[in-house]
């Protein structure tokens, strides 16, 4: 948007007008239409809809061993023990005379079920159906009964594969959005914290919950990002990752503009800095905004251990950064353009192993970091049972043949290495990516221009990344704008008693994180004052 | 004019200090020591006060017209026609400027770093490197600026590893030898010439949150900037003296050359001084097209920034390209700073003087 305007112009206009997102036709169809005292009126309208899916079950019972009634579900989405137990057995088997309101007296005396509604329409009653909600229809009575019993398959609480840490709790998220709700809650017993509800997709109808802690978020970000996903256009999401796309305050840019986690904790750690949290029914990735550039070397552990040997952490990961972005293309101008940069006894040793190659360095280079990706990108893909063995094919015997086979230079494998263990260091996997990406370009610009395109490269990735913003705040920030005080959580990780303040360039309503703390804990001793004078 | 992005004060130092450090950086103390000798540390100190009256009047000017930058106020003060005959003419040599600028660059990358990569290359990049910042957000400049500034500081502290070739009978006499008062004047005019782009902060005046601590900030900046300038004239000055410095085109990359640093880490630095002169290059262009891209876009009341940027590339290519070698480059940038000086510090001033007269009202 900022960074690359010349380029690329944002209208600020809807590019297709025509394209209006709709409801689903059917329940537009019976959009308004009332349930009937007719019970095979009701249920005939009900299997024309449903009746060609094998999971439909419409059943027939006696309520209170006299009306007809029926019951009408998915079977495929609802708990069939509550059905049978909670719902059936008492409606079949329980005798009652002359109810007046039947409903009522259902809910409050023989439905021992919890999510239990009355309703009057059949657009309701269709979206309701295939939510996994059971509806009980009665004869003579113009209402349904809705019960809410939807029971979705889930796996169990794993630790998340890509963001381990060494100490911390091991939750992760996992798709079922109530029990990420309920990860965070336990963690956060307060009544200001927020769980708002909204729906994304216009098939899918994905429950997106915006979090937030009331009285620390700024009001206006809470609104901004309820605007922003209520704006959201599209038939349907699958993971947090199509919100986060729709999100980005500059949807051009490689760099991610939100964080996502699978971890609660460190959406916890957000929350608390007044920062707002999304979840998404589906998707085991929370994500957090706004986001600022200094997070993604962050980890939560870095809270969890000593501030010392966390700020230690920090640096050692930004130069893991630094390294990853620039080593390799360092490389390719110090021995194609500048040898004189360095001591000539190293030169010697670095072109001393080129003699034998037949690429320039910058293809030599190029072709190494292209057979990492592959490798990488096979990793992945990979049946675990083969992925450990494969890899070490490829890294070890392919890379020493090559180097034997004199198609690349021992120390081309070193630095091509170094620059690949260097991004796997990041702990924000998608910071990563970019960073990865962005190093082929800084190759070629090192290759063809040497500094001077090194230079060019990093200005022009540093200018965009100065250029962005994350719901208005600066993506540089604590550097760019300069906040000396931000600071000190940044390169370092200054101990609790020196963050006293949530950081304000996200405007939370409250300042103070930390109290007093209490350094003096010196004079404990385990005798009274009397006996350590009788001793 | 309605905008919701602002700077701090303090950014606007910043922006003044990373705007004066630029491609004078290297070929300024070649330049006054040609003109006055030793009198060059003497000069450089007179020529930052003469820039420094600019400055004051530039944010005098802005305190009494708290929303217009220097166009509007052209505009306001002297009318419609002879305004903007002053924005057009501020336009056009800040454009010939930013292009000699970009060449001198080039002819130092050429001979520095890059012998076999023509010159067009490396103007055309940097040309672009400055159209892809894109002028709409005010406090992106900002943020750039603020970011690159210690990078910019990097090489005074390398040049720190070369006092011991300092001879301080290069230095001396401070006065020079038997100077007029006229031959003085003219090398302290070059320095003034020479750090006129701090001119950018007349066009940043309405973003300015803090506008009462500016005029302090502003000094603050414009002197460590100066600073800067005047500490490398007094390395080069001190290392090479009078008479091997006229016979080098960029003493500061000789020097870089001849710097050692303990420990046997860089073999040398002067590349790393390059880059990080690039940066500096880089920033004070910004600032150029800074003023260019939002002026040319305040002239013609439009917000089409990408587009003027864009429009801009090959313009200030073309004139990058005029000079046919690095002794005319230094010909036309004499003759140009001249019609700058009126520009850049009589004008502001003049305006000033004129806004008191006239006792115009700016707009709330």
């Amino acid at each position: 948007m900022i960074g690359l305007s010349p380029f690329f112009k944002k209208s600020n206009h809807h590019e297709d007008k025509t394209l209006i997102f709709q409801e689903s036709k059917l329940i537009q169809q019976y959009g308004g239409k009332l349930i009937s005292s007719q019970l095979d009126e009701n249920v005939q309208i009900l299997n024309k809809i449903f009746e060609q899916n094998m999971d439909y079950t419409s059943r027939r019972f006696e309520l209170f061993h006299k009306t007809p009634a029926v019951i009408i579900y998915l079977n495929s989405l609802v708990d069939k023990e509550v059905i049978h137990h909670d719902i059936m057995k008492p409606l079949q088997e329980e005798v009652a005379n002359d109810i007046e309101n039947l409903f009522q007296y259902m809910i409050e005396n023989i439905l021992y079920y919890n999510d239990v509604k009355v309703i009057k329409d059949f657009s309701t009653i269709i979206a309701s159906i295939v939510q996994g909600k059971a509806i009980v229809f009665i004869d003579g009575v113009d209402q349904a009964l809705e019960v809410d019993v939807v029971m979705k398959e889930k796996r169990t609480i794993e630790e998340p594969e890509t963001e381990r840490v060494v100490r911390g709790p091991r939750d992760g998220f996992i798709e079922d959005l109530p029990t990420n709700i309920a990860l965070l809650r336990y963690r956060l017993p307060i009544p200001e914290f927020r769980v708002e509800e909204t729906e994304v997709g216009v098939r899918t109808k994905t429950k997106v919950v915006v979090c937030y802690i009331e009285d620390l978020a700024n009001p206006t970000l809470v609104k901004e990002m309820k605007r922003r996903i209520d704006a959201i256009e599209i038939d349907g999401v699958l993971d947090s990752g199509y919100v986060e796309q729709f999100l980005a305050d500059n949807p051009i840019s490689p760099f991610p503009q939100l964080i996502n986690t699978e971890r609660p904790n460190k959406v916890i750690g957000n929350l608390l800095e007044g920062r707002v949290a999304v979840l998404m029914d589906g998707s085991p990735s929370a994500l957090i905004a706004p986001a600022t550039f200094n997070q993604f070397y962050h980890t939560t552990e870095d809270y969890n251990e000593h501030w010392v040997i966390s700020s230690f952490v920090r640096v050692f990961r930004i130069l893991a950064l630094v390294f990853s972005l620039t080593f390799s293309s360092i490389y390719v101008t110090v021995i194609s353009f500048h040898p004189e940069l360095i001591p000539a006894k190293y030169v010697v040793a670095a072109s001393s192993g080129r003699v034998s190659i037949p690429l320039p360095v910058v293809l030599e280079v190029l072709l190494m970091e292209l057979a990492m990706e592959v490798l990488r990108e096979a990793s992945v893909r990979m049946p675990q049972q083969v992925g450990g063995a494969l890899s070490i094919v490829g890294v070890l015997v392919v890379g020493q043949a090559a180097v034997q086979a004199g198609f690349v230079s021992p120390i081309t494998v070193v630095i091509i290495g170094m620059s690949t263990i260097g991004s796997f260091a990041i702990p924000s996997y998608n910071a990563a990516n970019t960073f990865r990406m962005l190093r082929f370009l800084l190759i070629i610009l090192a290759g063809t221009l040497g500094l001077l395109g090194i230079a060019l490269g990093l200005m022009v990735v540093v200018n965009h990344m100065l250029s962005l913003r994350s719901f208005g705040v600066p993506y540089m920030a604590p550097f760019a704008p300069l906040n000396i005080k931000a600071l000190k959580d940044s390169v370092i990780r200054a101990p609790f008693d020196k963050l006293k303040k949530r950081p304000t360039n996200i405007h939370p309503n409250d300042i103070t994180r930390v109290g007093n703390v209490v350094k003096d804990h010196t004079n404990f001793n385990f005798l009274d004052e009397k006996e350590r004078e009788n001793l | 004019m309605k905008h919701t992005d602002s700077i701090s004060s303090i950014q606007l130092a910043i922006i003044i200090a990373s705007t004066i450090i630029g491609v004078s950086l290297l070929v300024l103390p070649r330049f006054v020591v040609a003109e006055v000798g030793e009198a060059a540390i003497l000069a450089c100190i007179v020529g930052l006060f003469i820039s420094f009256m600019s400055v004051f009047s530039i944010m005098q000017l802005g305190k009494k017209y708290r929303h217009h930058t220097m166009i509007g106020c052209n505009r306001l003060l002297l009318g419609k026609y002879v305004g903007n005959f002053f924005n057009f003419l501020i336009l056009i040599v800040t454009i010939i400027i930013m292009g000699l600028d970009l060449r001198q660059f080039a002819e130092v990358l050429a001979s520095g770093l890059l012998p076999n990569t023509p010159i067009e290359v490396s103007i055309l990049l940097m040309i672009i490197l400055c159209a892809l910042v894109g002028y709409r957000n005010v406090s992106t400049f900002a943020y750039i600026h603020v970011f690159y500034l210690p990078f910019l500081l990097i090489p005074m502290v390398f040049f720190i590893f070369a006092y011991e070739d300092i001879e301080a009978y290069h230095l001396l006499p401070i006065l020079g030898h038997q100077l007029s008062l006229k031959q003085f004047m003219s090398g302290a005019i070059v320095m003034t010439c020479a750090i006129t782009n701090y001119f950018v902060i007349a066009m940043l005046i309405p973003y300015i949150k803090d506008y009462e601590n500016s005029l302090k900030n502003s000094i603050w900046g414009f002197f460590l900037g100066g600073l800067a300038i005047l500490y490398t004239i007094i390395i080069c000055l001190g290392v090479f003296g009078v008479n091997e410095m006229e016979d080098m085109y960029w003493p500061v990359l000789s020097l870089s050359r001849i710097i050692q640093i303990p420990g046997d880490v860089l073999s040398r630095i002067d590349a790393i001084i390059l880059i990080t002169w690039i940066f500096a290059v880089f920033t004070t262009l910004c600032s150029y097209f800074f003023v260019i891209v939002r002026g040319t876009a305040e002239l013609f009341r439009t917000d089409h920034y990408g587009f003027i940027s864009t429009l801009m590339i090959p313009i200030v290519f073309i004139i990058a390209l005029i000079p046919n070698n690095v002794y005319e480059i230094y010909n036309y940038a004499i003759k140009v700073s001249y019609i700058g000086l009126f520009l850049f510090i009589i004008l502001p001033a003049g305006l000033f003087i004129i806004g008191r007269i006239r006792n115009k009202v700016g707009v709330r």
